[in-house]
């Protein structure tokens, strides 16, 4: 079955003809690094189709790591990595940039290439993955819409705000429409307000039926929206519940 | 497929010209390296083109008994022209030798002593002139065994050592040039290196993007490309503008040697053009491996 588009999403006829299913499943996921430190060790989570799920933990905890088997930009050394019903593990070499359009990802120090404007660096994952040119312009004038760039399209990044520059990214992040959006520490180089414009877009985007993962250290943002909250610490999962705090409530 | 080769050539383009200070920095190594080599090659072509003038200077003089008929004479020269190793015969009659003794004598400035003999005490010759001088000795051996030759001039020593010399400069011309092309490799593929690590960025996004390995990397194989042809096209325009005056020095210099020097610049072109593409193409591409292989 094709999965409905974010336009579909955006018109409406979004969940109704699909069932639930977990877009990111780790089943004893363990990382190991040649060096011998333990990234992750025994952690299991699965993630539904539509969650908004901060991920927090001190520096150093797992978080990078964890994102990094989703993206699979490592492989895990014992355990499954299954992300929209694939295998991690058992795709080809050649299916990884498949798998890699159903991901969006955000980061802390945006990425955007300099030379590029705003609409130019949403363009970009586009035309990098082969998308007809009489396809990207509609895409990437429906994505700047939504996170509210129209009048910035022609704008280089230096010449905007730090939440511009990130909204930018998550426009780039959406463009492939897809199943999920990473976002490693969004908020971490934006002032408290831009930071709340942020999280509140990716709210919006979840509200469309994208799946969000968030690594964050915004004790305040976490606790304010009793979300689904992972707990990392040495490589182990310590807390996993929803509707909860930064900090472990006693 | 044609899409696709048109996207990697306008995203190469683009790259070439967004990044336009690296991009010259690495067509002017290209440059650089390309005169150096094509120099190197132009130098080579001259000095193999000078030893085989050397070579051909070799000849085996044979002296002629004065008792030998015409005939015995024709039959000679007709016979050793029918030999395989024999380039060339000429035949130098006495009257002819005693002339060119006498030149040779005024162009030292010495006092003509022929005009003190009563008659000519100089043998006919024929010089043999070889197709190799390394056959120097069997047409030697042949022509002493004939009954009209008086004796061959025995100049098989000196022709070795300089057979030896002329080996040893052809050997170790090619190995400069090995050498030089080499070092041109090295610093042309890091070069390039260079222009692709600044972009590393730009690499790490399209991966994240989900860009296939075909794309990322097509584009930078082009630019490579790019840089190459333009750096070789330079590089034929700088020496096609230094051939003339050059070329001039060169015949000035080299007045007394007729140099064959004809495919050189036919050569020197594929030679260029060949190493610059080839280079920019291999060091995109080994380049840009290096982030592809995760």
């Amino acid at each position: 079955m094709v999965p409905p588009s974010l336009f579909d999403r955006l018109t409406g006829r979004a969940r109704a003809n699909r069932p639930d299913h977990a877009v990111v499943v780790l089943h004893d996921v363990t990382k190991r690094y040649p060096n011998g430190k333990e990234a992750l060790k025994d952690v299991d989570v699965v993630v539904p189709e539509g969650d908004f799920v901060f991920l927090v933990g001190p520096s150093g905890a797992g978080k990078s790591t964890l994102m990094k088997l989703l993206i699979r930009d490592e492989l895990a050394t014992e355990g499954v990595v299954v992300i929209d019903g694939f295998d991690l593990a058992r795709i080809k070499r050649r299916q990884v940039p498949k798998i890699r359009r159903k991901i969006g990802i955000v980061f802390q120090d945006f990425k955007l290439l300099p030379r590029k404007t705003v609409w130019e660096n949403v363009a970009f994952a586009l035309e990098v993955t082969g998308t007809p040119r009489r396809q990207i312009r509609p895409a990437v004038d429906r994505v700047l819409a939504l996170v509210g760039l129209t009048g910035q399209a022609r704008q280089l990044p230096d010449q905007l705000s730090g939440g511009e520059q990130q909204r930018t990214a998550i426009a780039r992040a959406l463009v492939h429409d897809p199943r999920i959006i990473i976002a490693d520490e969004p908020t971490g180089n934006l002032d408290p307000v831009i930071s709340w414009e942020i999280i509140q877009l990716l709210l919006r985007i979840n509200e469309l039926g994208v799946t969000i993962l968030m690594a964050t250290h915004d004790a305040e943002v976490v606790t304010a929206l009793r979300k689904r909250v992972i707990a990392l610490e040495d490589g182990r999962v310590i807390r996993d519940e929803t509707g909860a705090t930064y900090h472990r409530e006693d | 497929m044609i899409p696709f080769v048109l996207f990697s050539m306008r995203r190469a383009w683009q790259g070439f010209w967004r990044n336009a200070l690296m991009s010259m920095a690495a067509t002017l190594t290209m440059v650089l390296m390309l005169v150096l080599l094509a120099g190197f090659f132009i130098l080579q072509n001259v000095l193999l083109a000078s030893l085989s003038f050397v070579e051909q200077k070799v000849e085996v003089v044979a002296y002629v008994e004065q008792n030998a008929t015409d005939d015995q004479v024709q039959t000679l020269i007709s016979e050793t022209q029918a030999m395989p190793q024999v380039a060339s015969v000429e035949f130098i009659s006495r009257d002819q030798a005693l002339e060119r003794f006498k030149a040779t004598q005024a162009a030292q400035g010495r006092e003509d002593l022929t005009q003190y003999l009563e008659s000519n005490p100089l043998y006919a010759s024929i010089n043999v002139k070889l197709t190799d001088p390394s056959e120097l000795e069997t047409v030697t051996a042949a022509l002493d065994q004939d009954p009209i030759v008086r004796n061959v001039l025995n100049i098989t020593a000196l022709v070795n050592r300089v057979l030896t010399v002329t080996d040893f400069v052809r050997t170790a011309g090619v190995a400069m040039v090995g050498i030089v092309g080499l070092i041109v490799l090295f610093i042309i593929v890091n070069t390039i290196r260079l222009a692709v690590v600044a972009r590393a960025e730009e690499i790490e996004i399209m991966r994240l993007v989900g860009a296939s390995d075909a794309f990322i990397r097509w584009p930078f194989v082009f630019e490579g490309a790019l840089v190459g042809l333009l750096g070789a096209l330079i590089t034929l325009g700088l020496l096609y503008l230094g051939s003339e005056p050059l070329g001039r020095a060169m015949v000035g210099f080299f007045n007394v040697l007729p140099l064959e020097l004809g495919s050189v610049g036919r050569d020197t072109v594929i030679l260029v053009l060949g190493t610059g593409l080839g280079l920019g193409v291999l060091g995109s591409w080994l380049s840009v491996r290096t982030y592809l292989i995760r």
